[in-house]
């Protein structure tokens, strides 16, 4: 599903030239479940904005789904996400004008689907993420765990075939972010492929394969057994 | 789609009540004054419009040329209307109206009053103008010498709601019938038109009326269709050299130049026009008072993209979760377009309620009777959807533009977005900044040279005293003829310091003419003002001699032989000084038109200071006084300060006396000097409501920049403030660069105001020197305003509590 080669991200400011990406290489498969660790500022942000085709890297090779992405067109990559990728992010990112409902409903919208159809799909989506009781609340009036529950049904509302979260349960405790874990695992159980970035090992356990990041560069890919805890 | 577009947009704009009242005030603010200012300039353009065939009617005017000053006047001889009537075959129609000196006594039954705006016109006056008839018709209305048509009030006034057609009305004694009624008001025709009487009625002698030296009438002609008007114009010039001038006499020779001018242009450019009875607007001051509506427009607008912008920032999240979520530029813009849209719509709707509010009051200042009906007037509420797209679209684009751009990764890696990311707005934001801040100096240096002038025009030491100075003309044969006695009573009344008959006072109509020196064996001829006065003249008026001596009744001389000059005669008569004129002999060629050429000859025996007897716009010329009873028509009472009130009384009653049939028609003589600055006055009132809302809607914007300044710098302020900043120094760092924002402004500003203002004072013969306070005060004025929009917020940041504003962050 996800193929990238020599992958490269440079940061230029005035004086100092970071760089973020140095060679890296990874596969996803369909369906697969990959975790990414490393120390803060190994670049994991940053190699997941790539693969969300939020970020254009400065060198390498991306293919997505079997075609190459790396500097397509800004109106191609909007296409590409809106239709085959949903995001989860540590701090939410709900908009705060909009309703628990409204929220959810964003993607439809910018898909085109039509009214009564979005609303079936916002209120199946939201009795399985088990928030329907909120769904005209706005997030403020939300905890954390429901957030981010919320930033999840948004994120799968379209069927995603690939889900990517950067430290999703960064700002929940361990009871909500286990609930986050659960819910991401089913997903994948039904055929979502999901790339995680996550500074949790015991997170790190819910998915097939850990990568670990170090300076920009891949220094580990372990396959682990699932659920060897 | 939309539906979303417009709940976040509603949604945004009650959380952020206080950015959206900002900008929605400012813009509906704007947005009142424009239309008011349009409503206006509407009007003012609308004047004769409706008048059919309008295009093709002109109206005749006239350069004089005195030395190398020009005059221009309306009232041209009689002889054009004549002339171009049977020789010139593409003219389908002419049409004189004589020029009339006052008021004339209007009675029917029991009821008389004076009634000004009397048209004296040839028979043609309706084909010329085919105004609407309420009663009777426009054919033969003015055929015989005694008929007379009325305006719809003044019928009303005399008559009820009968209609009058048929009745008898009389003006100035005279015995007319009534032949039709007109309809409506008229307001918006040049004219101001009480009544219509044809020009026999007024008995003009034969002899007169084929004169080519006699500049009485306001001659209209009406081109046949298809005609060039500039051609007939110097087919006509070309005439009066060529075919007219040979067969006059020397003397008489024509040299005027007459032009044409179209009907559509009556109004508002004629300001400069020495007689006139049209109701006269003043092209200046409609442009100066759209480039205002334009100014108060760009500065709501820019105050739109400045909050706009500056929220933007505030939202730069909500920008990259949509594009995440796969929300394409165009979407994006779309959305922030509608948004801004319909902030322009709440505020366009405002500005409507606003306007409707408002327009009693401009209509009661002007003396319009404006309209804004929008039910009534589909093209109005167009406009306004229209108004409502362009500056929603206008305005917001910019906004749009640059929200849409955001990087999602920027904007959703860090808590807050700064302005360093956006270096461009804040240069824009900087540039719009500057632009509002120089329209609000340039407005603020207009007010206030417009105000200097305007007092000066009003104040002005014009070289005699006009307080309590009660003014009329005679009426009735009586009491022309009982002059003396007349006199000699007003004198008598308690509270009157001392009275003056004659024809030539200050703020009143002077007659021009010529004035004879005779200079080694040979005559020349001067133009010069001619007042006609009496002994109490210079007494009544206040006036100083600086040589020689007053007229005075002992010496009977001074009746037929004795001339006193203002200075500026005895420069332009080559007298050199005051005293080097006494004694210098004068003739003159007395007004009698029974013995034309009989001469008055005479010595200068006196020079009185200079004194401004017409408005300031106009040069001083030189004067010639002489006692002449000939042509003494109207009184000057001077009243002593207090009890004003029972000496007016006494006036009256010894004016009873003398005219028991006529009421007395008075006025004060320095209401007509305030009256001649009426468009002044309106003008400098106008200038400073509009300079106020300017520079008013401008702090809302910067208000609300200055908020947004303190609030995206909280975390910065803290931090200073922990390390030992004090709240000085940080109002200071908060202030500084609107300041020299408003440097930059003034900078601009001032040049542009130094060169209009410049021009605008040419017009005056008399002026102010500009006023360079006036661009110190605008200055300052703009960076105190400045200082204390952005001030508050900046104290209220700084003294704020540094340890909440980090743990919000
Ligand atoms: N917009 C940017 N400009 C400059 N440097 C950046 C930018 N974003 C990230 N970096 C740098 O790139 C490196 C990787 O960042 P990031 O991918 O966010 O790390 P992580 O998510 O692993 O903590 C860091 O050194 C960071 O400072
Ligand atoms: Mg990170």
């Amino acid at each position: 599903m996800i193929k990238i080669e020599n992958l490269e991200k440079i940061y230029r400011t005035d004086e100092v030239q970071t760089k973020a990406l140095n060679n890296v290489s990874l596969a996803v498969n369909e369906g697969e479940f990959v975790a990414i660790m490393g120390p803060s500022g190994c670049g994991k942000s940053t190699l997941l904005n790539i693969l969300g085709l939020l970020d254009e890297p400065d060198g390498g090779q991306f293919a997505f789904a079997g075609a190459e992405v790396a500097h397509a067109s800004e109106r191609r990559r909007a296409e590409l996400r809106k239709k085959h990728i949903g995001f989860v992010f540590q701090s939410f990112n709900l908009i705060e004008e909009l309703t628990v409902a409204e929220n959810v409903e964003l993607p439809l919208i910018y898909l085109g689907v039509g009214a009564a159809e979005r609303k079936e799909k916002v209120a199946a989506v939201l009795e399985k993420m088990q928030i329907m009781h909120r769904r005209n609340h706005f997030p403020q009036q939300l905890s954390g765990g429901q957030q981010q529950r919320v930033a999840v049904a948004r994120a799968v509302i379209n069927s995603p075939r690939l889900i990517l979260a950067d430290e999703p349960t960064g700002n929940l405790d361990s009871s909500n972010g286990n609930e986050v874990m659960e819910l991401l695992t089913e997903l994948n159980e039904g055929g979502t492929t999901i790339v995680m970035v996550t500074h949790s090992e015991h997170d790190a356990r819910y998915a097939h394969r850990v990568v670990r990041l170090l300076d920009g560069q891949v220094v580990l890919e372990n396959r682990q057994p699932a659920f060897s805890a | 789609m939309f539906k979303n577009y417009f709940l976040v947009a509603y949604r945004n704009l009650v959380r952020h009540k206080g950015f959206s009242f900002l900008n929605i005030a400012g813009l509906a603010l704007g947005l009142t004054a424009c239309l008011l200012i349009g409503l206006f300039v509407h009007d003012e353009l609308q004047f004769d419009k409706f008048v059919p065939q309008g295009d093709r009617i002109f109206r005749l005017y006239a350069d004089h040329f005195r030395g190398d000053a020009r005059e221009t006047a309306a009232p041209v001889p009689p002889m054009y209307a004549t002339t171009m009537k049977q020789e010139f075959p593409e003219v389908e129609q002419t049409m004189r109206i004589l020029m009339q000196a006052s008021n004339n006594l209007v009675e029917v039954g029991d009821k008389k009053l004076y009634v000004d705006n009397s048209v004296i016109a040839d028979s043609t006056f309706f084909s010329m103008f085919e105004l609407p008839f309420k009663y009777g018709s426009a054919e033969h209305a003015l055929d015989a010498p005694t008929s007379i048509v009325l305006a719809e009030d003044v019928a009303t006034n005399f008559f009820g709601k009968e209609n009058p057609v048929g009745k008898e009305i009389k003006v100035n004694k005279q015995s007319l019938l009534v032949k039709g009624v007109l309809r409506g008001g008229l307001s918006k025709f040049h004219l101001p038109i009480n009544y219509v009487l044809p020009l026999s009625a007024a008995g003009l002698p034969k002899e007169r009326m084929k004169k080519w030296g006699w500049h009485q009438f306001f001659t209209y002609v009406k081109l046949r269709p298809g005609t060039d008007a500039q051609q007939t114009q110097a087919k006509l010039q070309r005439y009066v050299t060529q075919v007219v001038n040979p067969t006059l006499p020397a003397d008489d020779q024509i040299k005027e130049v007459t032009y044409l001018q179209p009907l559509h242009q009556i109004h508002l450019y004629s300001a400069n026009f020495k007689y006139d009875m049209s109701t006269k607007g003043n092209i200046t001051y409609v442009k100066a008072l759209s480039f205002i509506a334009v100014f108060i427009l760009l500065i709501a607008g820019f105050n739109f993209v400045n909050l706009s912008t500056a929220k933007s920032l505030q939202r730069a999240k909500e920008v990259g979760i949509r594009k995440t979520i796969g929300a394409s530029r165009e979407q994006l813009m779309l959305q922030f377009l509608s948004e801004t849209v319909l902030l322009t719509l709440v505020s366009v709707v405002l500005a409507t309620v606003l306007t409707a509010l408002l327009l009693p009051s401009l209509n009661a200042f002007t003396g319009k009777t404006m309209t804004f009906d929008l039910l009534a007037n589909p093209a109005l509420l167009g406009l306004l959807g229209l108004l409502t797209v362009v500056v929603g679209l206008v305005a917001g684009f910019y906004p749009a533009l640059v929200l849409s751009g955001f990087q999602p990764v920027k904007v959703l890696k860090s808590a807050v977005v700064t302005d360093g990311v956006f270096g461009r707005v804040q240069w824009l934001r900087h540039g719009l900044i500057v632009v509002q801040f120089a329209l609000s100096v340039f407005l603020i240096v207009c007010a206030l040279v417009v105000f200097r002038q305007v007092s000066f025009l009003h104040n002005k030491d014009l070289g005699f005293n006009r307080d309590q100075i009660m003014f009329f003309p005679m009426r009735g044969d009586n009491m022309k003829e009982h002059y003396d006695a007349f006199k000699n009573e007003l004198a008598q009344v308690p509270g009157v310091a001392s009275a003056s008959i004659g024809y030539g006072f200050p703020g009143d109509q002077v007659a021009g003419d010529g004035i004879i020196v005779p200079k080694n064996g040979e005559d020349k001829e001067h133009g010069v003002t001619q007042l006609m006065v009496d002994y109490d003249y210079l007494k009544t008026l206040g006036m100083q001699l600086i040589a020689g001596r007053d007229f005075s009744p002992a010496l009977k001389t001074d009746k037929d032989q004795a001339f006193i000059l203002n200075e500026t005669a005895v420069k332009e008569l080559g007298f050199g000084t005051p005293e080097k004129a006494l004694g210098q002999p004068l003739k003159w060629k007395v007004w009698n038109d029974k013995n034309p050429d009989s001469l008055k000859v005479g010595k200068v025996i006196g020079v009185v200071k200079d004194f401004h007897y017409k408005s300031l716009y106009d040069r001083l010329e030189p004067a010639v006084l002489q006692i002449f009873p000939g042509a003494y028509w109207k009184v000057a009472v001077k009243l002593k300060a207090d009890n004003i009130g029972s000496s007016v009384e006494g006036v009256k009653q010894v004016w009873a006396k003398f005219s028991p049939d006529s009421p007395i028609e008075y006025k004060f003589l320095d209401d007509n000097f305030d009256q001649m600055y009426k468009a002044e006055d309106k003008l400098k009132s106008l200038l400073w409501l509009f300079t106020g809302i300017a520079i008013f809607v401008g702090c809302l914007g910067l208000f609300g920049l200055a908020t947004y300044a303190a609030e995206r710098r909280k975390k910065e302020i803290g931090i200073r403030k922990v390390l030992g900043a004090s709240v000085g120094s940080i109002v200071g760092l908060l202030s500084k660069e609107f300041l020299v924002l408003v440097l930059v402004a003034a900078v601009i500003a001032f040049p542009a105001a130094w060169l209009a203002m410049n021009r605008w004072l040419q017009d005056f013969a008399y002026r102010i020197d500009m006023p360079l306070w006036a661009f110190l005060v605008a200055g300052l004025a703009a960076a105190a305003v400045a200082f204390l929009t952005v001030g508050y917020q900046a104290v209220r940041a700084a003294t704020m509590n540094p340890v909440s504003n980090l743990r919000a962050q």
